[in-house]
């Protein structure tokens, strides 16, 4: 096991086809352990059918998904080394938090008070023996985090977790992942909430309609966008400037803004300068993952 | 075993377990009440009546009438052939519904699985899907062994007291009277086990459930009515009859009392292992196709 790292998770050629439609398209991607990454998509792109095959939970039609280099059926125990939080609503609706935490560590082998230690490190004591019934979102999410977290996995794999939170929750759970990363597990997350997977992730895999489409660090993946720098100028002169910039800028013009691209803020200047071009305005626009996200998946349907 | 642990607390950490043994337990005490006072006490006045009471005045039939009907009330009254009959109903009190409640509960601890979407967590927990289904046939099964003690128990008890009560032994050194009541424990683990394997062919929880119940209740009528009508106008022949214990309802009937086979009066009913064995039959057939479809199907 030198090759692969503990936690380290490998998707290689995974497809997955209901009747003619491509839900999952030859997916390839590997997820670092001590890292968050965040694995993006539009809605229907198919995150959550590959977490699904990744997870043994759905069958691929081709390819395979590896975690420490075992497939995840083959793992022995498979949540003392993986743990996973797919949908907020899974526990039976007239059973204790407590108890639905119970039963998992029974299945697992793992002593029983091992569910209270994770209720109180999500701070669900109070609500342990209360049944799931009367719990918030926010609560269950809590309980899905406890759930994931029994094992004491080294990779966490988790989809939408902050659907329904609120700002707090939201936060709690960034720190949480973030704390979990830092300790050398592997935490592989999907969403659609960009400016929170900015704020949270190291790295990204982006997928549309069941592709494929870029993989990286963050800062790699913005960077490695041609476009990936605009500059915003005011002037009242935009024709002149234009000229003086020569045939490598691309610009367009919206409402007496000029956007360029191509040339950098201080080529700008300079060009300026030297044609006596009079400025407003002239700002670096630095893209965000949004702009790339949006970007790189334009064009690719949702609905197939 | 701590896949069977785990399915065990299943059972028991909602409120489901014990209305079913509530119920269980209601239907156990009422049918014990009918079977003894009602049919084994009736049985038993009728047959300590003067023989006067009961025939017409000889004067008002033929003699050879008279003789018959004598005949007839003269074999109603061997003690021996009541007691066995008795006991054999007493000791498996509530056994028809009790039957239904535990298909039930087998159907819901499955279909409770994609009711409540603990399917994901169970299969993440214990990815080897066959082995989830059969630590769910065991703890079904163990459920249905505690079910049967504790019923047994109770009518034992119970019927044995009202036994002793007319003066009468328990009847429980008679092998007629063992078996029904050993049937009765192999009848609630097989139909613990059918019931699973109904929720894992019928995924929704109010399908299972309904369809469980009809064809339990509704099935054994319809199918009866089915049989007597091929019998009557189309094929007259016995099979026709005995093949009703292809229905599993009607075959658990057989395994434990022969004699109450619907078709009795007809045709000689089929034998108690032939219901056994069909019963067996079911169970496995549930049992290795909802195993094969469980191991397929995508979890979502």
């Amino acid at each position: 096991m030198t090759s692969t790292a503990d936690g380290q998770i490998v998707v290689s050629g995974l497809t997955k086809h209901y009747g003619r439609v491509r839900a999952v398209d030859d997916l390839s991607f590997t997820v670092q352990p001590g890292r968050v990454t965040g694995f993006l998509g539009p809605n229907g792109a198919g995150k959550t059918t590959t977490l699904r095959m990744v997870l043994n939970l759905v069958t691929p039609t081709s390819g395979a998904a590896t975690i420490s280099g075992q497939r995840y059926a083959d793992l022995a125990d498979p949540i003392r080394h993986v743990g996973a939080i797919l949908e907020a609503s899974s526990a039976h609706k007239g059973r204790s938090g407590r108890n639905h935490l119970r039963i998992q560590c029974a299945a697992a082998g793992l002593p029983l008070t091992r569910a209270d230690e994770m209720l109180e490190l999500v701070g669900l004591t109070p609500a342990a023996k209360r049944k799931f019934r009367g719990y918030s979102l926010g609560m269950r999410q809590r309980l899905g985090i406890a759930s994931a977290m029994l094992g004491n996995p080294s990779a966490l794999i988790l989809d939408e977790p902050a659907n329904g939170l609120d700002p707090e929750g939201i936060r709690w759970m960034r720190d949480l992942l973030r704390h979990f990363a830092s300790e050398g597990r592997t935490v592989l997350v999907s969403s659609h909430l960009l400016g929170e997977m900015e704020q949270l992730a190291d790295d990204v895999v982006i997928i549309a309609s069941g592709k494929l489409v870029a993989q990286g660090a963050v800062d790699d993946v913005v960077k490695g966008m041609s476009t990936s720098e605009q500059v915003r100028v005011r002037t009242p002169d935009a024709d002149k400037l234009v000229a003086a910039l020569g045939p490598d800028a691309k610009f367009s013009k919206d409402n007496g803004v000029l956007m360029l691209s191509g040339v950098s803020a201080p080529e700008v200047g300079a060009a300026a300068l030297r044609a006596g071009v009079e400025l407003h305005e002239l700002v670096a626009e630095r893209r965000d993952l949004e702009d790339v996200f949006l970007e790189l998946t334009a064009g690719k349907a949702a609905i197939r | 075993m701590r896949l069977i642990r785990s399915e065990l607390m299943k059972i028991r950490t909602t409120n489901v377990w014990w209305i079913f043994a509530l119920s269980i337990l209601a239907f156990n005490v009422l049918m014990l009440l009918i079977w003894t006072f009602g049919y084994t006490g009736d049985r038993l006045r009728s047959a300590k009546m003067p023989m006067e009471q009961m025939l017409p005045p000889a004067s008002e039939v033929p003699p050879e009438e008279y003789e018959r009907m004598r005949q007839e009330i003269l074999a109603s009254r061997d003690i021996d052939k009541i007691l066995i009959d008795g006991a054999t109903q007493i000791y498996t009190s509530g056994q028809f519904f009790i039957l239904l409640f535990i298909m039930l509960l087998g159907a819901i601890l499955m279909t409770n699985e994609f009711f409540h979407q603990t399917a994901t967590t169970t299969f993440l927990t214990t990815p080897q899907r066959t082995k989830v289904i059969l630590a769910k046939f065991a703890a079904i099964g163990f459920f249905s062994v505690i079910i049967w003690a504790v019923t047994t128990a109770v009518s034992v008890g119970g019927g044995a007291a009202y036994l002793a009560s007319q003066g009468y032994g328990a009847q429980l050194g008679e092998w007629q009277v063992q078996r029904p009541i050993l049937m009765n424990l192999l009848a609630f683990v097989l139909w613990g086990i059918l019931g699973v394997g109904l929720g894992v062919l019928l995924r929704s929880q109010i399908a299972a459930v309904v369809v469980g119940a009809v064809a339990y209740v509704i099935g054994s009528q319809a199918v009866q009515i089915a049989a007597f009508l091929v019998y009557e106008y189309l094929i007259k022949k016995d099979w026709v009859i005995q093949a009703m214990v292809g229905w599993p309802s009607v075959a658990s009937q057989v395994m434990i009392s022969p004699d109450a086979f619907m078709g009795a009066g007809i045709v000689a009913a089929p034998k108690w292992w032939v219901g056994l064995l069909v019963l067996i039959g079911y169970g496995l057939f549930f049992g290795v196709i909802g195993t094969l479809i469980t191991r397929k199907r995508d979890i979502t």
